[in-house]
């Protein structure tokens, strides 16, 4: 065991457990924040994706040793307060996206990582960026919702507040 | 934004109800009360409550898996009660026999059946709750007319009100209507209108929970080596190495595999890692794809069980074509793999878990820990992915073992190399598709399938919820044996298409194989529509005829297959397409909903690229139209992955794939644009599920015959 100390959205922590596990399981099950899935524990689905310094990583095979002295932000970690959802969460609520919402948390983590680094990204760039599995295949309305993010962020630089769809809008087929 | 944070708590409560008390049922010969309830709410029926405080809660009686049920039943509710669905407290309904299907006898999830089969009642119900709070609310204000109700509140024609709330203790004193009449379709407010998934904000969040989510004090984790070939059990092993790794509790036997249980998943899978197994192979060792192969080959050879037949043999003239046709095992894969937390007591099992059969579930705890029924409590949670795994509970007869022998509660977890190793998996088929041409005329169309009977394999385990305790179990097997002679789902999308031809006849072959299969995401037409549609293609083509007008030549023109496909050909503008771009269409009909796509493809150095899918679905009403779209777009991709990648292949009886590398999923970057219509009914809904997988890989198929010549009959798709 070892004492491993690292900053977890915001805040210091100390973990003391083997150096050798995954990152995943440490946020899952020493602090409790579900939010973070396991997928395939090979670091290939990206169910598990977090961040550390502002990166994406795949917390299911990153062992919690290396990330002493870093800071690492979960889904929990990405907005202000619940009912002030990141530009990415609420595109994702207006868009729909989510089916069964299992990939999502990684798919939205993956985004924001995206968008931090590109405010403007072509299809390519979230071709390559966007590689998280979805089984549900919402990747149409993930690309779709990258986009409108990306629009946000141009627009207002930070945080924004978008309504979504209403309940009454009128189909149109 | 709208959602205000009291919306946020009581949505994400009700997603993240994850160890709230179940009430215990006590049967007693009369009809169980309904599980779930509170002190002081009022409920009429088994779907509806009116809590204290006047929220309005519906239990939902499906599971959800991402299909869009959380929204789609939550809707009709409101619907009937002029409510806003949002403001509908959605709670996952713990078993009770007036949740079962009525179709399938059993609480069940699957079959694309939720919709349809839910439409009228919960309607039924949610209008009952109104008409019982309208009468409360006339009596209380002593006048009859003229009272309308809507967002919790009865509004009389001063315009004054009364809340839900208020009207409780009154309402006691009435029965509740049971035939309250149901709104009209024209005064719809909420179905068939745009509106955001209600479920969205816990997924977006991080909040919703999922059965892998779920924690109880003092519970520690599972993880299981089993047999890597299918079938076979421990014949011994050794722990010395895996009982060295920090936080393992016990090792042991069970199940035929080998548990480990520690304080935590990591040091569990360690050690479980660490294991020196020795395995008996079990009964099919030495089975690989070549044998497989040829065991379909000669059971190809045998008559099999006539499907259907209509028409006169005698008129099947002419030149005959055979084409033998191919698809592969295929695995489930749920994002989420299997999982279940359960805690073993002495007078109650409870289970934390996603599950498409709460009943099952409780029937086969109950037969695993000799355990009365009543004492099994299943907390169903969200599920990320079903696709037919969820619906074969043997993760969670693990986890009640394993907890019945440890005394503590545990938590099974299932790693992406168990579940790909270990599934119910889609079974491989072989079909010869044949027909005769006269003069330039199709005289006949004939099918022979190689397919082993799902329903034989799994009827026993069903059974065991549905049937009487008293039965004995021989009954429930013998049943398994049974229905490989009447199972629809072996031929279900070559038989019955509602293509018509001079003589048709169809048969089956069961393939009688110890390898387990299951319900994959649109079962019998996940491979069926790709034989069928293919073939006819080969047909249109044989004959000189353009595919789309060939499949409607053949086709009653009031049928929704028709009506479809030819929206689709409009829609896809058939037969212009980008220089070195190609057309391919399939339309198919699957659980009551007709679905026509056409794919354009192109072939570039060998590899096949999907430019776009246009599809075009008829599922009756559609009560959310962004839902339907959703689970065409879901189905497409779901499909696709099968078409370009999907196979589980064997040696020596061993599933050859184990994750993501190897057993690989389309990725955002191949997915095509998708373009979906719906087309206008006031029918009555019928399922989106699964229908829009079965066309897209035929469809595929035939623009890839368009593109390069080549008629490619097996999946997945390889160019030669």
């Amino acid at each position: 065991m070892a004492e491993i100390a690292f900053t977890l959205n915001g805040r210091e922590q100390r973990v003391d457990v083997e150096p050798d596990t995954p990152l995943l399981w440490v946020v899952r099950e020493q602090f409790e924040l579900t939010g973070t899935k396991f997928g395939c524990g090979k670091g290939l689905c990206g169910a598990c994706t977090v961040h550390m310094d502002g990166y994406p990583i795949r917390s299911c095979s990153f062992p919690v040793s290396a990330v002493a002295g870093r800071q690492i932000t979960t889904i929990e970690g990405i907005a202000p307060s619940l009912d002030e959802l990141h530009p990415v969460q609420q595109v994702w609520m207006a868009n729909s996206v989510p089916q069964c919402g299992y990939c999502q948390s990684g798919q939205i983590m993956a985004a924001v990582a995206l968008l931090e680094q590109n405010t403007n990204p072509s299809d390519d760039e979230i071709n390559a960026a966007m590689s998280n599995i979805c089984r549900c295949g919402t990747y149409p309305r993930i690309r779709t919702a990258v986009k409108q993010a990306a629009s946000l962020i141009r627009q207002d630089g930070a945080v924004s507040i978008v309504e979504p769809r209403t309940s009454v809008q009128e189909v149109s087929v | 934004m709208s959602l205000s944070r009291r919306d946020f708590f009581k949505r994400g409560a009700a997603l993240g109800g994850g160890i709230a008390v179940g009430i215990h049922l006590t049967g007693c010969g009369q009809e169980a009360a309904y599980p779930g309830a509170k002190p002081g709410e009022l409920r009429p029926n088994a779907f509806l409550q009116v809590r204290p405080g006047g929220e309005v809660v519906f239990q939902l009686p499906r599971a959800e898996m991402g299909q869009g049920v959380y929204t789609g039943l939550t809707t009709l509710a409101a619907e009937e009660l002029n409510m806003d669905a949002a403001d509908i407290v959605v709670e996952q309904a713990y078993y009770h026999p007036e949740f079962r299907d009525p179709e399938f006898q059993m609480m069940m999830t699957g079959g694309s059946v939720s919709l349809r089969n839910n439409y009228e009642p919960v309607r039924q119900a949610a209008a009952s709750l109104r008409e019982w709070m309208r009468q409360a609310a006339a009596r209380q204000w002593g006048t009859g007319g003229n009272l309308r109700v809507e967002g919790g509140v009865v509004i009389n024609a001063d315009g004054e009100r009364l809340a839900f709330a208020e009207l409780i203790e009154t309402a006691r004193s009435i029965s509740p209507p049971k035939d309250a009449a149901l709104k009209p379709a024209a005064e719809f407010s909420q179905i068939g209108r745009e509106g955001v998934r209600l479920d969205a904000l816990g997924k977006v969040t991080g909040t919703a929970t999922f059965g892998i989510d779920c924690q109880l004090p003092g519970a520690m984790t599972a993880v299981m080596r089993r047999c890597p070939h299918l079938g076979g059990r421990v014949r011994s092993f050794d722990d010395a190495k895996a009982k060295a790794v920090k936080g393992v509790a016990s090792i042991f036997e069970v199940n035929g595999g080998v548990a480990v249980v520690a304080d935590g998943y990591w040091p569990a899978r360690k050690a479980a890692d660490a294991l020196d197994i020795v395995w008996n192979k079990g009964p099919l060792a030495g089975l690989d794809d070549a044998a497989l192969r040829k065991r379909h080959d000669a059971l190809l050879q045998e008559d099999g069980r006539e499907v259907s037949e209509e028409g006169d043999a005698a008129m099947a003239v002419g030149e005959r074509l055979d084409s033998t046709y191919r698809a592969p095992m295929l695995s489930h894969s749920p994002m989420e793999p299997p999982n279940a937390l359960v805690n073993v007591t002495s007078d109650k099992v409870e289970v934390w878990t996603g599950t498409q059969v709460p009943d099952t579930v409780i029937g086969v705890v109950a037969a695993a820990l000799e355990r009365p029924r009543e004492q099994i409590i299943v907390h169903n949670q969200m599920l990320g992915g079903g696709f037919g795994r969820r619906l074969v509970p043997d993760y969670i007869v693990e986890a009640a073992r394993i907890s019945a022998k440890t005394g503590k509660p545990i938590k099974m977890v299932w790693s992406r190399e168990d579940d790909i190793q270990h599934d119910y998996y889609r079974p491989a088929a072989t079909t010869v598709m044949s027909a005769t041409v006269d003069k330039g005329e199709v005289t006949s169309f004939t099918a022979k399938t190689v397919v082993p009977s799902i329903m034989s394999q799994l009827m026993p385990l069903f059974a065991e919820a549905s049937m009487p305790e008293w039965l004995p179990p021989a009954i429930p097997r013998s049943l398994g044996g049974l229905l490989k002679h009447v199972d629809t789902s072996m031929a279900e999308g070559i038989s019955h298409t509602g293509y018509h031809f001079p003589y048709m006849k169809v048969s089956a072959v069961h393939d009688d194989t110890p390898i387990p299969v299951g319900f994959w995401r649109s079962v019998g037409h996940s491979q069926n529509a790709f034989f069928t549609e293919s073939f006819i293609d080969e047909l249109a083509h044989r004959v000189g005829q353009d595919p789309v007008a060939f499949r409607m030549q053949h086709m009653s023109p009031d049928s929704r297959r028709y009506g479809v496909l030819k929206m689709a050909a409009e829609k896809a503008v058939w037969g212009q397409t980008e220089p070195g771009q190609f057309q391919g269409v399939a339309a198919h009909d699957s659980f009551h909903t007709s679905v026509a796509q056409v794919v354009t493809a192109s072939v570039r150095d060998g590899a096949i690229k999907v430019h776009r899918v246009v599809c075009v679905v008829d599922c009756g009403l559609a009560v959310n139209p962004d839902v339907v779209r959703s689970q065409m777009e879901s189905g497409i991709v779901f499909g696709l992955t099968a078409a370009l990648k999907g196979a589980i292949t064997l040696e020596d009886g061993r599933v050859m794939q184990s994750n993501f590398h190897d057993y690989p999923m389309l990725s955002l970057a191949e997915t095509p644009e998708i373009e979906v219509h719906i087309v206008v009914s006031q029918s009555a809904p019928t399922g989106v599920g699964e229908p829009g997988l079965p066309p897209v890989a035929p469809a595929l198929a035939n623009a890839v015959f368009a593109a390069t010549g080549q008629r490619l009959r097996e999946l997945p798709l390889r160019l030669a």
